[in-house]
């Protein structure tokens, strides 16, 4: 009895169809599977990608349509690297990046090493910890709003209670010194929990006998931690840095809802200036050219970055 | 080099027994091998001594001292695991080197690179040194075990089985070198182990753990030749002791129940009759496996002897022991 796959699918497929499908080959039938997924990704991956690129060249503005499209060549992008105001969001947007992984990896991974370590109940603190992450990013920054709230949040109250200085002396939204560390104190509340998740899953493949080696080959808990315990989770680390650095680099809702890229544009981060440049200004072409650099930057940093960590599992 | 002392050790895992009222000398410069099936608790005893598991009762002393407060970094000791156990991050040289880059030892750089090259050519692992640890080969990896514990000089080495995964000419040449090493740095080794030329070639001390419990320790001369029971016997010799009906061949002792025959205790050509059912040649010498009275019975013969399947020879005893209901010896 003949049992192929091809045979078995031809069977209880009607007649017509049935024969084609005998007379495919593996091959064949590989490419009819995949083909579906390779048209929507053409479709809403690759073509916009190239007809991004072609507008970034032109003057067009989505919201004229009828207007005749003039091909300008690199003016655009020579106008957005020489724009202040565009330097001033990447900036903002480092500042973001930055303390956000430190304080994610610094915290995230401590949360992990704590967890780790046998005691009762570490369950039930694993599910409390990582409860923020599964918030959505828009009732995060409109609840942190409230928490923020110079009269009425309790995040004032808390300083205030800590530190003595007047709770309805500042605002972390308001103010211009404040609100960067505002937007960077609630994305850490909420994606230092998955950065834990990551390290925990680092710290659980080392098994106990390594250290149980290094405690006979004499090595103090503080050795142990640096040669075995950094090493062994490393590459699960750099991962979670990966994952957020992205996801953070495009950071658009939770900021939107929480300070909407205020006081003044303090906070505007690129993905909210893009916006704001694509579909408030209506600057289509120009924002093209910004979305190509934006896309350019990410993709450069992250393969650079995809190396270094491909070397570090290396070793 | 120390002396080491196991006094009424136990240790359980909740309802498993893991050792129990274990107690031992380990004189300065002993090599003890310690022989039991699986799970009789032998990798439990060395983990005891190592400081990485504590004893539920009892006491360890190394050097007169008790070290039950000490970690393993204290008690000097090291470990050739079970199951190797190296750094899979790092390559085998750093391996090597991880014992000796203790900030307890301060060894200069000159002095490191010359202990992992000694080691590393006696163990044949030259060519891999800057291999990672994790592409090597089942072998590889556990020479490098040995390796990690060579090139200290501890109060006592602990091996794991440290010669399984080796093949057979490896496993002898090693053999005689980790012997070498005992007896010029006189060091005092506990060591695992299954196979039995290992032990009878090696071992100054024998040890047999039952259930968790020494059954007996001593010479391997004296554990071959009196063995407290049934179950020791079975642990040393091949082919294995036969273990026959004690009246088989008459005049048994009173109280005995079996009677243990190991190959030199057999006499052939007079005796009871028994028939051969299957020849075995292996080389330098001949098996015969025999059926007694419905008992079967391996008997061992010189290679060139002319007896085939089918024939009978008679059988007697001599210097045979004897064993009770309990498989306790009988004198
Ligand atoms: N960590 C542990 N938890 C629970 N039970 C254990 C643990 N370690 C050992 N045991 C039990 O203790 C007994 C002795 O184990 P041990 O590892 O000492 O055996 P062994 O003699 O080394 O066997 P093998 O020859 O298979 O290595 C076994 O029954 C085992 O299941
Ligand atoms: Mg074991």
């Amino acid at each position: 009895m003949s049992s192929s796959p091809m045979e078995c699918a031809a069977k209880v497929t009607p007649r017509p169809l049935a024969n084609s499908i005998r007379g495919l080959s593996d091959r064949g039938i590989a490419w009819l599977f995949v083909a579906p997924t390779i048209f929507l990704l053409l479709a809403i991956n690759i073509f916009p990608l190239i007809w991004t690129i072609y507008l970034s060249f032109t003057n067009f503005r989505a919201n004229r349509i009828g207007r005749e499209v003039k091909f300008i060549g690199l003016r655009n992008y020579e106008r957005i690297l020489s724009d202040p105001d565009i330097w001033q969001t990447m900036q903002a947007t480092a500042h973001f990046l930055l303390w956000t992984l430190f304080f994610q990896v610094l915290i995230g991974f401590t949360l992990a090493w704590l967890i780790n370590r046998k005691f009762k109940g570490n369950d039930m603190w694993t599910t409390i910890i990582v409860l923020p992450m599964m918030l959505s990013p828009a009732v995060v920054g409109n609840f942190w709003k409230f928490l923020y709230h110079p009269q009425t949040g309790l995040f004032n109250y808390v300083v205030q209670f800590f530190t003595g200085v007047d709770s309805s002396s500042f605002s972390m939204i308001g103010d211009v010194s404040l609100a960067p560390w505002a937007i960077v104190i609630v994305d850490t509340w909420m994606w230092t929990p998955f950065v834990m998740l990551i390290c925990l899953a680092g710290l659980r493949s080392i098994p106990d006998y390594l250290y149980e080696a290094a405690s006979v080959d004499r090595a103090s808990k503080w050795r142990q931690f640096w040669t075995i315990t950094i090493p062994m989770v490393l590459p699960f680390l750099m991962l979670a840095v990966l994952f957020r650095g992205i996801e953070n680099f495009k950071m658009f809702d939770l900021v939107v809802q929480l300070t909407g890229g205020g006081p003044g544009s303090i906070t505007e981060l690129t993905s909210i200036n893009l916006k704001r440049e694509a579909f408030e200004k209506w600057r289509t072409g120009y924002a093209s050219a910004y979305a190509v650099i934006l896309f350019v930057t990410v993709f450069g940093l992250a393969s650079i970055y995809v190396k270094a960590l491909n070397k570090v599992k290396e070793r | 080099m120390a002396e080491v002392v196991l006094e009424n050790l136990s240790k359980s895992f909740g309802d498993t027994v893991g050792v129990e009222d274990i107690s031992m000398r380990i004189p300065d410069g002993a090599f003890v091998v310690i022989l039991g099936p699986t799970g009789a608790g032998k990798t439990t005893t060395l983990r005891l001594i190592a400081g990485l598991e504590a004893p539920d009762q009892g006491d360890i002393f190394i050097n007169g001292q008790s070290v039950l407060a000490l970690n393993p970094a204290q008690r000097d000791v090291t470990v050739v695991f079970q199951q190797y156990s190296l750094y899979p991050h790092l390559s085998v040289r750093e391996n090597l080197a991880f014992p000796l880059r203790s900030p307890l030892l301060k060894t200069p750089q000159e002095e490191i690179d010359r202990k992992i090259k000694e080691v590393a050519e006696v163990l044949h692992i030259e060519h891999k040194l800057d291999n990672k640890a994790v592409e090597l080969s089942g072998g590889e990896m556990q020479r490098v075990a040995i390796g990690r514990a060579l090139v200290r000089e501890p109060n006592i080495y602990l091996m794991d089985e440290p010669l399984s995964s080796l093949d057979a000419k490896l496993r002898a040449e090693l053999r005689i070198e980790l012997k070498r090493i005992h007896q010029s740095l006189g060091a005092t080794l506990l060591y695992v182990t299954h196979d039995q030329i290992e032990a009878m070639s090696m071992a100054t001390h024998i040890g047999v753990l039952q259930n968790g419990k020494l059954v007996q320790f001593g010479s391997p001369r004296e554990i071959y030749n009196n063995p407290v029971s049934q179950y020791v016997a079975e642990r040393l010799g091949s082919p294995r002791i036969n273990v026959l009906p004690a009246d088989l061949f008459g005049n048994a002792p009173k109280g005995a129940k079996t009677i243990g025959l190991r190959t030199e205790h057999i006499v052939l050509g007079r005796g009871v009759k028994g028939r051969v059912n299957r020849v075995e040649h292996l080389g330098d010498h001949t098996r015969l496996h025999m059926s007694l009275a419905g008992n079967d019975l391996i008997v061992v013969m010189d290679p060139h002897n002319p007896v085939s399947r089918g024939d009978t020879l008679a059988i007697s005893p001599e210097n045979p022991i004897y064993f009770d209901a309990n498989g306790i010896r009988v004198l």
